[in-house]
């Protein structure tokens, strides 16, 4: 998904899904990503597959970040296959306050895993959210066990968020790109099906007159 | 992922995932309709399904359980759901569209050799990601994945060495018989063979290793460039989920021999089977067939004639006859004139859209495509559970209409429409059964039939009957770069309307164009002369039942039961999008079909500007088409079924299309 340099300047376009279950924060995540907003009075995901961040990576980096969310539907775990296509990587949210949250995160790492692969047929790169870490209850520190959990489940790591205080969203999709970009540095970028069509508006406009005779 | 339970009312209830339903979803649901949309199986697209290889071999033994399953009913549960002034209409709990399913194996099951090299050499030239595909969705969410399951269990009929020789195996009635009969069987070959010959080679297990690679569709359509689906999908933006390929070239097949056909101006002068003479009367033939309503003199004599008399009478070269019948008009010799006319016209206004023949193919496969309508009627709010069907539909006997559905899982869902696929209407509610079928095979072969600089070409083959009185088949050859099948290998797709069993219309093809190996794994050089034509790694035969004929006057259902017919046996799918259209303004008479969709592309929120925050709310900024955009998604939110639920469907979308004021991209 790698795009070509423009005079010096890298530009990518990642495509990043955002998995969990009902109710963990994944909207107020993206939300506060790229928005920078949090909101408690929350109306449904209508009408927008996914949101778009652009990041100024370096000099000579420009990320295009795509975080798709999980449309209503999706909560019964059918997702379609376009959602999954050609994503790079994953972040997998949970709800501290919820255990069950978490306990369905190995399904959704498993799910992801047999949906979608990078060329080399490793699993993308996932990172899993401890999201509403604002109200955890007691000081309890299970730092250990779950660098363990992330170790066995195959995560690169995991982080401590709040969508709400705005706790870590950036480190965690940091932590993320940076691995996204090493992986598109380890793998050679061949345009090999250079001559894919997308059909769209201004294809329809500009398309050539010419016909046959 | 949880199961819970359903909201107990919506809009519109659909059943099945195909193409014409996923359609009829998407657009119910983007004009602001509730719409919960079910899947009797396990996988998107019903019938329109691509699987992987490895899914596909799920598929079948799928198909082989449910020949020997006993249906029995528990109609007792949902009966108490039942109140008086309700009839219970039952639907369907068994898919009876898929027939004469037979699959042959000739790939050499010996063990990879090579693995580690081969994966090597293969990797660095795959695309960047790719995926399972809805493979995994034959088995369920938390179990083993497909590979897992599909290399240890299903058993493939083999080619064996000793007593069968293909023609005969041939002849086999029933998978289920046979692959009880003939389990797999150890190698033959020695592992001692040189390494040189195993590289070159693609055995079974190579098939089941890659089998990731393979997207391949049950249906076996092509695009036409200015087509229904190709107008639908740029009209609504559904065409964003999806990347295609042009299909390279169309070639026949004449006296045994594969050629091109010449269909472009730039085909017809560069083509060396023409001569001088004939391309100046096909290129003044193709002229007018262009605009031929402006010259009735021409045929209107015709007007009762066949095509094919007509194209006598223009004079035209056998040859050229052949061509345009066959290749262009794509019709059959009884086809009347003025329909054959307007084929090649359709045909010849698609030309040079996006290349240089008319037809566009979906990277990854057909079984995208309803695939990208799901999608679009979930991001709208649809909500969609596979592998949950309806059991009955809750009739109201006073008006006569369908008020409530009861689902598997006995739950009364209240609907105002019920729109459902053919297959899951029981033989009561209709007025015949007489069917049509199609006749389909796929192949994996090890190279193109007709080989060319680029191995990365689709295309076309039309194929005249081999016997006067069978069926014309239309053959379309997928290569590596469709994202359809393993690199080395061509998916071949095979379809004819059925005038026998699938591999009786279609076997005496696969032998005309391909080599059968006699033993599988058989080197070509060991052969008997055949050694320019593809060798056949693999193939499955089966009927599909076509019920593209019925309308609403076949099925004895209440007036809010809007049946759809599966696919049809043409090579496009007009006939399925109109048939979503009619549906959708018989439900919807005053709601526009698929308006666009907003692109959230077109927003961008800059890494490095915090002054952003807010800007999404400021009204101020809007301009007049976001307000109404707003007011339209306003009361969207409304009819979503999801209210106590929608703290966590928070809307990125409402904030992201009010914005209108993205900060330029530097």
């Amino acid at each position: 998904m790698a795009g070509g340099s423009v005079s010096e300047c890298k530009e990518y376009l990642f495509k990043v899904l955002v998995i969990g279950e009902l109710g963990v924060g994944k909207t107020s995540i993206i939300k506060r990503y790229v928005h920078q907003l949090f909101s408690q009075h929350y109306r449904a995901t209508i009408g927008v597959d996914f949101a778009l961040k652009v990041l100024n990576w370096d000099s000579k980096t420009l990320v295009r970040l795509q975080l798709w969310d999980i449309a209503g539907q999706e909560r019964f775990g059918n997702m379609t296959r376009v959602y999954y296509k050609e994503a790079v990587g994953a972040f997998i949210v949970f709800d501290i306050t919820r255990g069950s949250t978490f306990e369905a995160v190995s399904k959704w790492k498993h799910d992801l895993d047999t949906k979608v692969k990078l060329a080399n047929g490793n699993p993308i790169p996932s990172v899993l959210l401890a999201n509403k870490c604002d109200q955890k209850k007691d000081g309890s520190n299970n730092s250990s066990l779950m660098d363990n959990f992330c170790k066995e489940a195959g995560f690169l790591g995991w982080f401590e968020t709040s969508a709400k205080e705005n706790i870590n969203v950036d480190e965690a999709a940091r932590f993320l790109v940076e691995n996204i970009l090493l992986n598109d540095k380890g793998l050679p970028y061949e345009e090999n099906n250079g001559d894919k069509i997308k059909l769209d508006h201004q294809t329809a406009l500009a398309e050539s007159k010419s016909g046959c005779c | 992922m949880a199961a819970e339970d359903l909201p107990s009312q919506f809009d519109v209830v659909i059943l099945g995932t195909g193409l014409t339903e996923s359609v009829i979803a998407a657009a119910c649901s983007r004009v602001g309709q509730s719409v919960l949309h079910l899947d009797r199986r396990n996988y998107y697209a019903g019938n329109w399904a691509s699987f992987t290889f490895n899914g596909l071999l799920s598929w079948i033994e799928e198909y082989k359980n449910q020949q020997e399953l006993q249906i029995t009913e528990s109609e007792q549960e949902w009966r108490s759901l039942i109140e008086d002034g309700e009839e219970a209409v039952p639907l369907n709990s068994v898919d009876s569209s898929i027939s004469n399913l037979e699959v042959f194996c000739y790939a050499s099951e010996e063990e990879e050799q090579e693995e580690e090299t081969k994966d090597l050499l293969t990797c660095p030239n795959a695309e960047t990601v790719s995926e399972e595909t809805n493979s995994d969705s034959t088995e369920t969410q938390d179990t083993v994945t497909s590979d897992d399951v599909t290399e240890s269990n299903v058993k493939v009929q083999n080619e064996e060495n000793e007593d069968s020789a293909p023609k005969e195996q041939l002849h086999a009635s029933d998978i289920s018989e046979h692959s009880q009969s003939v389990e797999e069987k150890q190698p033959n070959r020695s592992p001692a063979d040189p390494p040189a010959e195993l590289q070159k080679k693609i055995t079974y297990q190579k098939l089941l290793k890659e089998g990731r690679r393979f997207n391949i569709d049950l249906v076996s359509k092509l695009m036409y460039s200015r087509g229904a689906l190709v107008d639908l999908l740029i009209k609504s933006n559904v065409s964003r989920y999806a990347e295609f390929k042009n299909i390279g070239r169309i070639l026949t097949c004449r006296n045994g021999k594969v050629e091109q056909v010449p269909c472009s101006r730039a085909d017809v002068f560069a083509s060396k089977q023409l001569t001088v003479v004939e391309k100046r009367m096909l290129m003044k033939f193709l002229t007018f067939c262009l605009d031929f309503e402006q010259h009735p003199e021409e045929y209107q004599d015709y007007s009762e004639k066949p095509f094919s008399e007509f194209l006598k009478n223009k004079k035209l070269t056998e040859n050229l006859q052949d061509f345009v019948l066959l290749s262009i008009a794509m019709v059959t010799q009884q086809t009347l004139t003025e329909e054959g006319l307007k084929a090649t016209q359709h045909f010849l206004r698609c030309l040079g859209r996006y290349g240089n023949t008319p037809f566009l193919f979906p990277l990854y496969g057909l079984g995208e495509i309803p695939q990208c309508f799901c999608r679009m009627c979930a991001v709208f709010g649809g909500i969609y559970c596979l592998r949950h069907s309806v059991q009955c539909l809750v009739v109201d006997k006073e008006s006569n209409k369908v008020k409530a559905v009861i689902d598997t899982r006995g739950q009364k869902i209240g609907c105002s429409h019920f729109v459902v696929e053919d297959s899951y209407i029981r033989e009561e509610q209709r007025e015949s059964i007489d069917y049509r079928q199609i006749s389909r095979a796929v192949l994996i072969t090890d190279r193109s039939v007709l080989p060319s600089e680029s191995d990365q070409q689709i295309s076309l083959v039309t194929v005249p009957p081999v016997e006067s009185s069978g069926p014309a088949v239309r053959m379309v050859e997928l290569c590596s770069s469709s994202m359809t099948c393993m690199p080395g290998t061509c998916l071949v797709h095979l379809t004819c309307s059925s005038s026998g069993t699938a591999q009786q219309d279609l076997a005496p093809v696969v032998s005309q164009l391909f080599h059968i190996p006699t033993t599988p794994g058989e080197d070509p050089s060991e052969g008997t002369g055949e050694i320019s034509k593809p060798a056949v790694l693999w193939v499955m035969y089966f009927n599909m039942r076509d019920t593209s004929a019925m309308d609403s006057s076949c099925y004895s259902l209440p007036s809010n039961v809007h049946v759809c017919t599966g696919p049809d046996a043409g090579l496009g799918s007009d006939y399925s999008i109109k048939l979503a259209e009619s549906v959708f303004h018989c439900l919807l008479p005053d709601e526009e079909f698929c308006p666009p969709a907003p692109n959230p592309e077109d927003i961008i929120y800059d890494g490095d500007a915090p002054q952003a925050e807010g800007r999404g709310f400021d009204e101020s900024n809007d301009t007049e088409a976001n307000k109404s955009q707003a007011e339209e998604e306003g009361t969207t939110n409304e009819t979503n079924p999801e209210n106590s639920e929608a703290a966590e469907m928070d809307s990125v979308a409402q904030e992201t299309t009010l914005d209108t004021n993205p900060p330029s991209e530097e």
